[in-house]
């Protein structure tokens, strides 16, 4: 080789390294202004909380209201994350571990509670349970006058661990499949029972499982805002919510950082559980099941538990949808707008968008993360989570702010409302896009490369067919979840925009039920969508 | 609508009463289910006052529409007088689209209206949005502040919010014509919003639990009256309940408003979400008694008639306050004439009856009788308070924060 030829070689790389440089630079930028964006609510937010006087700040800071609403909201994550472990481990083991008659069928009916968005739950309880609802209603003739209040915590804790707990169900059930069996064989054989073998070797293993979703059942917790405000129960969601449409900008802003406190709390104590877990616990991914226990005569009587369950968050609210769908009740609740197909469609238009826009907010992010070096390249991907752990009601005021005083002729405008779906709602888009890139063969894009395709048509033709069920399925959950979500759709909704969720919120508001039905099963059944999505990812393993 | 042929014949003596220049009452008495509004000569009355357009689609709508379009029905509605007024026939039509902000979820109510007017006008459509008025008014100053109006017209269930966006000079005047047939005390001076209806507060109270004289003719009394210790409920996150307090602390002054609010809850008081709830509460024996606007109980009772419910006023505080639903134009380039005609419709003889039937408010022509056994509006005791001092509300909302009621 002559020394041309080698210098024009070297000039060939270094042309070609720095060109990759250009693209990792687009790629940084794009990727980076994405995440400033999905983070503008929340630094607004802090930034409102930065011009309250500091004698006001603390003054809010320390009354006797704010440390209620504190030791509610963790009173109400507490017990509801406590009682979903309580109900979705015994289920997940029911499921995965014994001889439960039907166990596909249970598997399946434990699940699907997360179909059912709380504030519909809520809705449902209130009206069966409620000091007017059915129950009532059906004891009034044998002389019983009054039954305990569903409102306040009870009603919360009741409503929020029936339609989460299966978060916790599902990871654990995931984590139980994945256990080699040989561990616990092997404690048998030194003598263990049944029970201390679960104690001492399935349940460490099975920690990181249960922490996940009892992780996800917090945040959820933390942030719904539907269930604690028909439920009357003061939590930071729903005093934000009020203190954001009073314009009470000082107080929803120190709310809205107590509670993100909170949140960062959560991820901070979930993140130590799973570490523990980790390092302590055996991984394997064998094959080797642990074999199954035998229920012997309890068999039978176990379905009682999984039976009573599905009973009350299942049955239970469609089945007051159905009741209510007969009734009419106008001249008693007094006024709401009638039912239009329009506000479906409002809501199919304002998350397809949401869901376009974040699929395409995503690549930048997902592709950085995945195929970038070094830390820096996955810190965008990190920002985008933000969004997810801040409440919509957060997100709504933060966003409401923003275009009221930074944008205003963006005010009022759908692409606010898609924007704070985004904000919500991207790294579902994110994560799947992500996980989809890697498993590409990064060598098939140098192989498009060479054969002299410029970098975006090999992307485009070599890299997205494969990684576009990740994408497909990224969309698909944040248009779901777009769908069901409530405050920051309250708080953001264009003019004369309602969709399925704000009609609902306001005829609960005008207690006339009867007309929630339609719109509330409509809604249940899109969101049983969701889970076939969520299910087809295989992440949860239902089929056993 | 079907208990009204048995005052026909009354309403046919009346005199005035006769036909409009269109035959409007020939034709419409022609139809079965017109029959009504032919002996009650509704859209009777002065004619041609108003530059009434060629008779076109608008006018056969018109004439095809009966007074049961706007007529509400059932026992408290027998034996009514037919309203009297400036008939919807006589105005100009409305022709266009509006987007209306609408306060408050009985505000809902008025939609039936609006989709009657939509019906009587083919030209004319409206786009609304409902959120609690109190909410709607601070919107819209935020949206005047941004040059970013977003409706036509803001129609709110209390005089309170409507001063609100007045303040912040984000209405325009309506025409002298318009309010014109309105009392003074219901339109704002500059004639930036007029009342459309009126609600009164009232105390619904269980005829079983409590006899009326167990119930203070002051509200400041009570907090201390036995009957009714833990068995009353009140609405704090509602605007007319804010309304309410306001006027108290006009009238007894921040000291004594705040002890009221104090000893309240000590008295066990309880919360509910809007004051519908609070009526339907007290007929049920859930409370002995409550804090609503009036024509909450009239709409519990027009769908129970049997429940032992019916109502307190107490004398010149703010327990008996009468507030206004009222409108104002938003001051925006467009439509500003469309909105006018369309407040004026509003305050026709059959919207107002529409209101008085329909959401039992008084009525704000003299002309159109409140419902039931009511007291008429000039019977009632009300507090003497300038409406627009409603709209500071920031003092009030600090008065409940302090006491912990928000």
């Amino acid at each position: 080789m002559s020394v041309s030829d080698r210098i024009d070689a070297a000039s060939r790389r270094l042309k070609r390294r720095s060109r990759g440089d250009v693209q990792t630079l687009v790629l940084a930028l794009l990727a980076g202004s994405v995440a400033v964006a999905v983070l503008t609510p929340l630094l607004w937010v802090l930034n409102s909380a930065r011009s309250v006087p500091l004698d006001r700040f603390f003054d809010i800071l320390f009354r006797q209201t704010t440390l209620d609403i504190f030791l509610n909201t963790v009173v109400l994550v507490v017990a509801v994350t406590a009682l979903s472990v309580l109900i979705g481990v015994p289920l997940a083991v029911l499921t995965a571990q014994t001889d439960l008659p039907f166990r596909r069928l249970f598997t399946v009916l434990a699940a699907l509670p997360l179909v059912v968005p709380s504030y519909i739950g809520a809705f449902a309880f209130v009206s069966a349970f409620g000091p007017r609802g059915e129950l009532a209603d059906a004891l009034a003739p044998l002389g019983v006058e009054q039954i305990p209040s569903i409102y306040g915590l009870v009603g919360s804790v009741i409503v929020l661990t029936l339609f989460t707990y299966p978060y916790v169900f599902l990871t654990t059930r995931a984590s139980l499949l994945s256990i080699d069996g040989r561990t616990v064989e092997a404690a048998r054989t030194l003598n263990h029972t049944r029970l201390e073998a679960f104690r001492r070797v399935t349940l460490p293993q099975l920690k990181p499982g249960i922490a996940a979703g009892a992780l996800l059942v917090a945040l959820y917790t933390l942030s719904d805002f539907g269930t604690p405000a028909i439920m009357q129960f003061d939590v930071f969601t729903r005093i934000i919510y009020v203190r954001t449409t009073a314009r009470q900008v000082d107080f929803a802003s120190i709310f809205s950082i107590l509670l993100v406190a909170l949140t960062v709390v959560i991820l901070l104590a979930e993140s130590r559980i799973e570490r523990g877990g980790e390092t302590s616990a055996y991984v394997n991914r064998g094959t080797d099941r642990p074999g199954v226990v035998r229920l012997g005569r309890w068999r039978w009587v176990a379905t009682l538990f999984p039976l009573a369950v599905a009973a009350l968050a299942l049955a239970l609210p469609p089945a007051i949808l159905f009741a209510w769908l007969g009734r009419s009740t106008p001249e008693l609740a007094g006024a709401a707008v009638d039912f239009q197909w329009e506000f479906a469609w409002n809501s199919v238009t304002a998350s397809a968008l949401a869901a376009g826009a974040s699929v395409l907010a995503a690549l930048p992010l997902a592709y950085l993360s995945a195929r970038g070096d070094g830390r820096l390249s996955s810190l965008p991907e990190r920002a985008s989570y933000v969004g997810y752990a801040v409440p919509g009601v957060v997100v709504g005021f933060g966003l409401l702010s923003v275009a009221l005083n930074a944008t205003p002729f963006l005010y009022g405008s759908l692409a606010v409302l898609v924007f704070a779906y985004v904000v919500r709602f991207l790294p579902q888009a994110v994560g799947t896009t992500r996980s989809s890139i890697l498993q590409v063969d990064p060598q098939l894009l140098e192989a498009a490369r060479t054969l002299g395709k410029p970098p975006l048509v090999a992307f485009r033709t070599v890299v997205l067919p494969l990684v576009m069920p990740g994408i497909v399925a990224g969309a698909a959950l944040v248009f779901l979840t777009s769908m069901k979500e409530l405050a920051a759709t309250l708080l953001l909704r264009p003019f004369g925009f309602e969709t399925l969720v704000t009609y609902i919120w306001q005829v609960q508001e005008a207690a006339a039920y009867g007309q929630a039905a339609v719109p509330a099963l409509v809604l249940i059944g899109i969101s049983a969508l969701s889970m076939l999505v969520i299910l087809g990812r295989e992440r949860y393993d239902v089929k056993e | 609508m079907t208990n009204d042929d048995s005052t026909c014949g009354d309403r046919s003596e009346r005199p005035g009463t006769r036909s409009s220049r269109r035959g409007f009452l020939a034709t419409s008495g022609v139809a079965a289910a017109g029959a009504l509004a032919g002996c009650t000569g509704l859209f009777g009355g002065d004619s041609g006052d108003y530059g009434a357009p060629d008779y076109d689609a608008a006018d056969a709508a018109m004439e095809a529409m009966a007074l049961s379009e706007f007529q509400g029905s059932g026992a408290i509605l027998e034996g009514r007088p037919a309203p009297g007024g400036r008939s919807m026939e006589d105005l100009p039509n409305l022709s266009g689209e509006l987007s209306i902000y609408l306060g408050g979820g009985e505000g809902g109510l008025y939609l039936q209206l609006f989709d009657v007017l939509e019906e009587v006008y083919p030209e004319f459509s409206y786009r609304s949005q409902s959120k609690p008025s109190s909410e709607l008014a601070l919107q819209i100053a935020d949206e005047a502040q941004a040059g970013q109006l977003q409706a036509d017209l803001f129609i709110s269930i209390g005089a309170g919010s409507l001063g609100t966006v007045v303040e912040e000079n984000a209405t325009r005047p309506l025409t002298e014509e318009t309010v014109e047939p309105v009392p003074e005390a219901f339109v704002q001076p500059d004639r930036n919003w007029v009342g459309i209806a009126g609600r009164a507060r009232a105390v619904p109270y269980n005829t079983e639990q409590l006899d009326e004289s167990d119930l203070p003719d002051s509200v400041m009394e009570f907090p201390d009256a036995d009957p009714l210790q833990s068995a009353t409920g009140w609405a704090p996150t509602y605007g007319a309940f804010q309304d309410f307090i306001t006027a108290m602390r006009l009238q007894e002054g921040e000291d004594a408003t705040l002890q009221w609010l104090e000893d309240m809850q000590a008295a066990g008081i309880q919360s509910y979400d809007n004051e519908f709830l609070i009526s339907d509460a007290v007929s049920t024996g859930e409370l002995a008694a409550g804090f609503a606007n009036h024509y909450y109980a009239l709409r519990v009772l027009n769908g129970s008639p049997d429940r032992p419910l019916d109502l307190h006023f107490t004398r010149g505080d703010a327990g008996s306050l009468v507030n206004v639903s009222g409108a104002a134009l938003l001051d925006r380039d467009e439509n500003a004439g469309l909105a006018d005609v369309f407040v004026r419709h509003l305050l026709s003889a059959e919207a107002q009856e529409f209101f008085a039937t329909r959401t039992y408010a008084y009525p704000m022509l003299p002309g159109v009788q409140p419902v039931g056994d009511l007291p008429t509006i000039d019977e009632l005791e009300t507090p003497d308070i300038d409406l627009t001092e409603l709209a500071n509300t920031g003092p009030t909302t600090d008065l409940l924060t302090e006491a912990g009621v928000l």
